[in-house]
């Protein structure tokens, strides 16, 4: 009888948690992508998944969060340094380069989940291990500028040179518990001692990998040796199947009403099969989606949006991945001469016959809005006043006659260039098997035929074309007409996706063989008031004319369009009704994931406290 | 025999050898490296960043440098680190991700060879009964139903259709394993009873997924191999002298019957063991199916390659066992 008991509880335990929610005061986020390491891999230098930025945001609180009104709060910290605070300096330091410091105090009486206490020294700890000769580290450029200066267990300061202004962005530096992992790291870094970057480069990266793995696997983190820092800590992670965690008693921030009256444990379910994914929603099993879980299409479908009303709603937040077709520009190029696409009036005529207002509404919605440059709109830097291309395939075809372009006998624009006459046949790559681009595709390949311009599709899976080979050779003529894919427009935007030259670092983005095919300015732009704007502007600590220079910047990018910009993509999020503040902006955490004010989240029949809506950032279907 | 068998394993060697190099070099000639989705994905990072990544992760050298050195590596039993999960390639592979695939593959076999082979000896004995034409019509039916259809089609009705329309059927699980490790049971936290529930809740609709296709296989092969033995000179002969229908069925006619059978069983099992890719994604089951098609889209090169060489073992070592089993099951074969 006992197991009977046992079995059925189970039974319903595993017929989909269908009980869970505002009835046990729980949360259960479903989700297409597991973590393959959490807590531990604290440099990300064995996994940089979207979905252990996202769940780390339950364990590890940044000493200065980032909200959805991309505004720096203080999580672990005093205060913000700011300049009218005076913990905020940015120094001069010649040849137009700046040193900030930021001068930081820890909150007092802070502790780990596990009773430690929080100092300086897991912040110096995080610091040494970053710093650490041959660290495989993803963003190098931050651990060549960073500096820390400890002056005792609360107060330090964090040194950036050179500094740019989005290092004010969010938390300066993080921390790892040095009470649970200095000892390994000691031995770590007896080992690697006599180990030269270059020469043992491999062993200097099996070592490292090795110390961050013991410490994040789900078998360690099970023991629950590892402390969290914050609302959340881990109570059991079953690979392939759930993630539990419960709340941190020593968390510090009480959210408004008290800490019970928000969701006392978070359950993340794995299903990696977004169709699957789907049906368990269907099924009542989910209480919330996170940001990798439902493709656009399925956030849409009719299967959802007629099983949803009273249920659930439907988020569409539009982010950062900016849709876009960059153009080649290289005119040694016998086509891009040709088709004289390294024309300003070539580009214009071909945005004003591309119907992207058409394309949004048809394809999604108009769930995605329309891009006017390479900066989402949700940017504080974005300036919305700049030249636009609404669908006018009247005047694509006078620009294009004013370039020489008269209609061919099957209808294809047709010019002399010499003694040949060239067709206006051009090239359009894209990722095969992505059914969005390639319908794209085809909507736009019938656009641009109405005005005499004929397509030639050459699509490739994702591998192929974004490999070294072809993305970066356009100066080679790999690709010579349209190439349409995705950047993340980041929220600490320098501009370096359009500059020729960095005027700061010297540092050459256009691709060619003369700089090993390095940057991403792939079509070749080059625009030396652009460059110095955007330059100026990376190292403005200044909002107001920091905003300016990029405002300028844009001008000339809307005027140039170096690239067609299409749309800005928005994820879906599934939300239970009743549950209040999972909450995702475009640049929310910084990266734009619910969850990170996660000691908030609660179900309103719970008392929880709304303090976030959704509705203010993102769209719905209704 | 016994030379035979030890001459065949010994060609065995330089057949993996040979099937290592083709493997590599083909996963290695894959356009693009581990490289181009941080490039992607960090705008700011430098060439010599990136350089300095590609000495850390071994890529600065020729394929044949860091071929040899798999190998050197890989005769002492070390597989490589998995770039991606920061664990053995060869934990990841054996312990992470073979059981799972034992137990879904397996089962899904087994229970394909429990219902197949009576109900295709049934449709053989009655062949052309009505009984024969439905069971052939099913097994046409499932055979050519794509699992990717299937799969969610009992996810569909299991999962939400059914229990959304009767409130007392059990809503079955959409995917995954169940949160319960053996540890539990160990641990007395939960009975034995309950932990084997839960894996046959969780496992029932990707087995009968799984299943369908390979029973309607299985029937189809058992009631052609027996109506080919049926018609057999010996087995008129057992009739003509008096023997039992049911001796001369199951005595005589399906022991021959089922050479085939066991030879084509042998020959899956590599299949089986290398997972079943959609399956396993339309019902989220961690197995190796999964695990070899994550690492090619990830070039995690050292999971790939512990896996495909691996399944190269397979298919030559259960080869053999085919050919061995000729000698045992069929007494006219001897091999020197």
């Amino acid at each position: 009888m006992r197991h009977l008991n046992k079995l059925a509880a189970l039974w319903l335990i595993g017929a989909g948690l269908a009980f869970a929610g505002p009835q046990d005061n729980s949360l259960v986020v479903g989700t297409s992508q597991e973590p393959r390491v959490l807590m531990g891999d604290f440099l990300d230098v064995i996994s940089n998944q979207a979905i252990k930025s996202e769940i780390q945001q339950y364990l590890f609180t940044p000493l200065i969060g980032f909200d959805a009104n991309s505004q720096n709060t203080a999580n672990l910290v005093t205060e913000v340094p700011t300049p009218a605070n005076r913990r905020l300096r940015a120094i001069d330091i010649g040849g137009g380069k700046k040193r900030l410091e930021m001068d930081l105090t820890l909150k007092p009486g802070l502790k780990w989940s596990d009773g430690n206490e929080f100092t300086t020294d897991d912040i110096a700890f995080y610091y040494e291990v970053g710093k650490a000769k041959g660290m495989p580290v993803l963003n190098p450029d931050y651990w060549q500028r960073v500096r820390l200066t400890v002056k005792d267990k609360q107060n330090f300061t964090v040194t950036f040179e050179p500094a740019y202004y989005y290092d004010t962005y969010g938390s300066p530096i993080s921390y790892a518990p040095a009470h649970l992992m200095r000892e390994e790291w000691n031995k770590v870094k007896a080992a690697a001692a006599g180990l030269d970057p270059d020469k043992d480069a491999q062993r200097l990266n099996e070592l490292y990998r090795g110390f961050f793995n013991k410490f994040s696997t789900p078998q360690f983190l099970n023991s629950g040796k590892y402390p969290s820092m914050g609302p959340f800590r881990i109570s059991r992670w079953v690979p392939n199947s759930t993630l539990e965690m419960v709340r941190n008693p020593n968390f510090p921030i009480i959210p408004a009403g008290g800490a019970d009256k928000y969701v006392q444990k978070v359950v993340y379910r794995f299903i990696q099969n977004t169709n699957s994914l789907l049906v368990a929603i269907l099924g009542g099993s989910i209480d919330a989606t996170s940001s990798v879980a439902l493709t656009f299409d399925q956030g849409r479908s009719r299967q959802l949006t007629s099983r949803t009303p009273g249920r659930f709603d439907i988020w569409f937040v539009p982010g950062a991945i900016w849709e876009h077709i960059d153009i080649n520009k290289f005119t040694n190029c016998q086509q891009v001469a040709d088709l004289q696409l390294n024309d300003v009036r070539t580009r214009q005529a071909l945005l004003y016959a591309m119907n992207r207002e058409g394309l949004v509404k048809a394809f999604f919605d108009g769930l995605q809005p329309v891009a006017n440059t390479w900066i989402a709109p949700v940017n504080p830097l974005s300036n919305q006043k700049v030249q636009t291309y609404p669908y006018d395939p009247n005047r694509a075809k006078q620009l294009l006659a004013e370039l020489g372009w008269r209609p061919g006998p099957d209808g294809i624009l047709q010019r002399t260039v010499g003694n040949r006459t060239v067709r206006f046949e051009l090239e359009f790559v894209t990722t095969a098997g992505n059914a969005v681009r390639e319908r794209t595709q085809q909507f736009f390949a019938e656009n641009l035929k109405q005005v005499g311009i004929a397509v030639k599709i050459n699509n490739a899976p994702s591998s192929v074309v974004f490999a070294d080979d072809f993305i970066q050779r356009a100066s080679e003529c790999k690709w010579t007409g349209m190439f349409e894919f995705a950047w993340v427009s980041s929220l600490s935007e320098d501009g370096s996706l359009f500059q020729y030259r960095n005027l700061n670092t010297g540092a050459i983005f256009v691709p060619t063989k003369d700089n090993n095919y390095q940057g991403q300015n792939i079509g070749g732009w080059r625009n030396d008031q652009f460059d110095r704007l955007t330059s100026q502007g990376t190292i403005e600590f200044d909002e107001a004319e920091r905003k300016d220079l990029f405002a300028q910047a844009q001008e000339i990018w809307a005027r140039e369009v170096p690239a067609l910009p299409l749309y800005f993509r928005s994820n879906p999020y599934v939300v239970r009704k009743g549950l209040v503040n999972y909450v995702a902006s475009a640049y929310s955490g910084g990266f734009g994931y619910p969850g990170w004010n996660a000691w908030e989240i609660g179900w309103e029949s719970r008392g929880a406290q709304k303090r976030w809506d959704q509705a203010k950032y993102a769209l719905s279907t209704r | 025999m016994f030379a035979y068998t030890v001459r065949r394993l010994l060609q065995m060697v330089p057949l993996l050898f040979a099937a290592s190099v083709v493997i590599y070099t083909l996963l290695a000639l894959q356009p693009g490296d581990p490289l181009d989705q941080l490039r992607q994905a960090n705008p700011r990072i430098t060439a010599e960043q990136l350089e300095a990544l590609k000495r850390a992760y071994g890529l600065d050298q020729p394929i044949y440098v860091r071929y040899f050195k798999w190998l050197g590596r890989a005769v002492q039993g070390d597989l490589g680190l998995s770039r991606d999960y920061g664990i053995s390639a060869a934990q990841f592979i054996f312990q992470q991700r073979l059981p799972y695939t034992l137990l879904l593959s397996g089962l899904a076999l087994l229970i394909s060879l429990a219902v197949a082979i009576p109900v295709g000896i049934f449709s053989a004995v009655r062949q052309y009964s009505t009984a024969d034409y439905a069971i052939t019509t099913l097994a046409f039916m499932g055979y050519s139903m794509p699992v990717f259809f299937l799969g969610i089609l009992l996810l569909f009705l299991f999962a939400v259709w059914i229990p959304d329309h009767l409130p007392f059927f059990p809503r079955f699980p959409t995917g995954g394993v169940p949160g319960l490790l053996w540890s539990d049971v160990r641990s007395g936290n939960v009975g034995f009873l309950a932990f084997i529930g839960q894996w046959a809740w969780h496992l029932a609709l990707p087995v009968l997924a799984l299943s369908v296709i390979q029973i309607a296989t299985y029937t189809r092969f058992m009631r052609a191999s027996l109506l080919e033995v049926l018609n057999q000179d010996f087995v008129r002969t057992a009739r003509a002298k008096g023997l039992s229908e049911r001796l001369v069925l199951y005595k005589h006619a399906l022991r021959n019957a089922l050479i085939p059978i066991v030879t084509l069983v042998g020959l899956a099992i590599p299949g089986v063991l290398g997972g079943a890719v959609i399956t396993e994604t339309i019902f989220s089951w961690p197995g190796m199916g999964r695990a070899i098609f994550d690492s090619l889209v990830a070039k995690d090169y050292n999971v790939a390659m512990a896996a495909l060489a691996f399944l190269a073992f397979l298919t030559a070592l259960f080869n053999l066992i085919a050919d061995l089993m000729y000698a045992v099951v069929d007494p006219r074969i001897r091999y020197t």
